[in-house]
């Protein structure tokens, strides 16, 4: 099944010939890697969510940050820190960050999961989809800017009268978000309709 | 161009061995949750708890357990104790401070403290009562009975017991002089079993040791001695400045003096000073203090001027 593609950098139209599994395209020209498909999109994919998966735990297990000031000391999860603007009466503020920091990464995370290891079933087509669907919508409201400016403002606030350092939380907490992200971006969604011939090739 | 003319150009097809390698990305999550683990294992402290039967000013996850002034451990929780006497306090220990949970440390709570001649734990107004701790050798254990008081410092000392008729204003911690010199101090006291005498236990300093024989004499010191007479005026005395107000007592050795007090002997605490005993000045020999040792007993409260 030759093609002829043009390469998105130099725009060298060339003849692309029948690819093996496990290899990329490289332009006759300027050898960048022509981006027929995403390359590997499945199993990248996949590492990538299992490694936000691993990592969701301690993310949450593990305090955000730490303070300490004259023999006290003080370590917040996130899930502490919800309680804490939940008790405070700051339900708005605290079913945000619920659903920013909490529900919404789990959620992609198993969608992402899911959709990657059940790509061979015929059936269900339109459930991968629909949850491919709500990962990209939840997609944006996925984010650390709520933790990092809290941990700005209390760094800001008590730096004279306390030690403020990151937890084991927070690490985890950014690289899963940052692997979610790669997660979702290393998925083609064309995978979702291919027939199944095709997609042993471009998976 | 003459290229698409003979036709076009085939593209490279190279083997990809980028995504094998990003399984090292899980891999590496998976590594970075084992090491958090293994390094709570291996580098955790003993979790122990300690019994407390007031353990006001402490705070579950906010109050910490000190030792020689720096954090050595955190409080984790407070729990009433099954039979309702005790306060179950959790802490968790740093891994420095692992060898602290043996038997034999005395664990305390430091609250600010003002009494008549000192004042104490002024920082903990500001930050909170915290715990310390002071260090036992024996086997590990997780499991202690908190001190309502804080503890002496262990020192190399002999231990006397004195017997007087009425405590006066002497307390734990009065000190004893020597001439002035404070050479121990009082560890604690209690009634005698047929409520007759105040049994006063006190200690030396061992390198003071030789001083005390078993006919020295011991007198209370507290307060102002106020003595007028018609002819020799009024005479105010005092032992220092601190026994006016905490108590003290002071002993004599006669010239003639008998053999060194051993571990444990019993005096006599006389309610007043003979104005013999003031012109006794025996000559006696101290022992000679090895250089490590005077660092060890030179602790603070034996300087309180």
């Amino acid at each position: 099944m030759d093609k002829v593609v043009a390469c998105q950098t130099c725009g060298l139209v060339q003849e692309v010939g029948e690819v093996p599994k496990g290899c990329v395209i490289k332009c006759a020209r300027c050898h960048f890697q022509i981006f027929h498909r995403n390359v590997d999109s499945r199993m990248r994919t996949l590492a990538f969510s299992i490694a936000a998966a691993i990592l969701y735990f301690p993310s949450n297990f593990y305090p955000i940050v730490t303070a300490e000031y004259e023999g006290q000391y003080n370590q917040t999860t996130i899930f502490q820190g919800i309680k804490a603007l939940w008790e405070h009466g700051q339900y708005f503020i605290s079913g945000l960050v619920f659903c920013t920091s909490m529900f919404t990464p789990a959620l992609k995370i198993a969608g992402l999961i899911f959709i990657t290891l059940t790509l061979d079933w015929t059936r269900w087509k339109k459930a991968r989809t629909y949850v491919f669907k709500t990962i990209r919508i939840i997609d944006p409201w996925n984010m650390l800017e709520v933790f990092l400016l809290a941990i700005g403002v209390s760094l800001v606030e008590m730096g004279e009268v306390a030690t403020v350092h990151p937890g084991r939380g927070v690490l985890s907490f950014a690289s899963v978000v940052v692997l979610t992200l790669l997660a979702t971006f290393s998925f083609d969604p064309r995978l979702l309709w291919d027939p199944p011939e095709e997609k042993r090739i471009y998976e | 161009m003459s290229e698409k003319i003979h036709g076009l150009p085939k593209a490279k097809i190279e083997r990809n061995y980028l995504t094998w390698s990003l399984w090292m990305v899980p891999l590496a999550a998976a590594a970075v949750c084992v090491y958090f683990v293994l390094h709570d294992i291996v580098f955790g402290g003993p979790t122990i708890t300690i019994y407390f039967q007031n353990a006001d000013g402490l705070q579950a996850q906010n109050s910490m357990v000190k030792f020689r002034g720096i954090n050595i451990g955190e409080i984790e929780s407070l729990k009433l104790a099954k039979d309702g006497e005790f306060v179950a306090v959790r802490a968790k220990l740093g891994f420095p401070a692992r060898n602290l949970a043996r038997q034999g440390s005395i664990f305390w709570i430091v609250r600010p403290e003002v009494k008549l001649g000192s004042i104490s734990g002024l920082r903990t107004i500001v930050s909170g009562n915290y715990i310390t701790v002071q260090p036992g050798d024996g086997p590990r254990t997780n499991a202690f009975v908190g001190a309502e008081q804080p503890p002496l410092p262990p020192i190399p000392a002999i231990q006397l017991t004195l017997l007087t008729g009425n405590l006066d204003s002497l307390e734990p911690q009065s000190p004893i002089f020597y001439r002035g010199i404070q050479v121990g101090e009082v560890m604690g006291f209690h009634l005698s079993d047929d409520a007759r005498d105040v049994v006063v236990e006190a200690r030396i300093r061992e390198d003071y040791a030789p001083l005390v024989r078993m006919n020295s004499q011991f007198w209370n010191a507290g307060g102002i001695n106020f003595h007028a007479g018609l002819f020799s005026g009024i005479e105010i005395s005092a032992e220092s400045a601190e026994t006016v107000v905490s108590g003290g007592m002071a002993f004599a050795t006669p010239p003639d003096y008998g053999p060194p007090a051993t571990n444990g002997a019993v005096f006599t605490l006389n309610e007043k000073e003979k104005d013999e005993w003031k012109t006794w000045n025996p000559a006696i020999q101290l022992h000679n203090v090895p250089e490590g040792k005077t660092i060890k007993t030179s602790l603070p409260q034996f300087n309180p001027r």
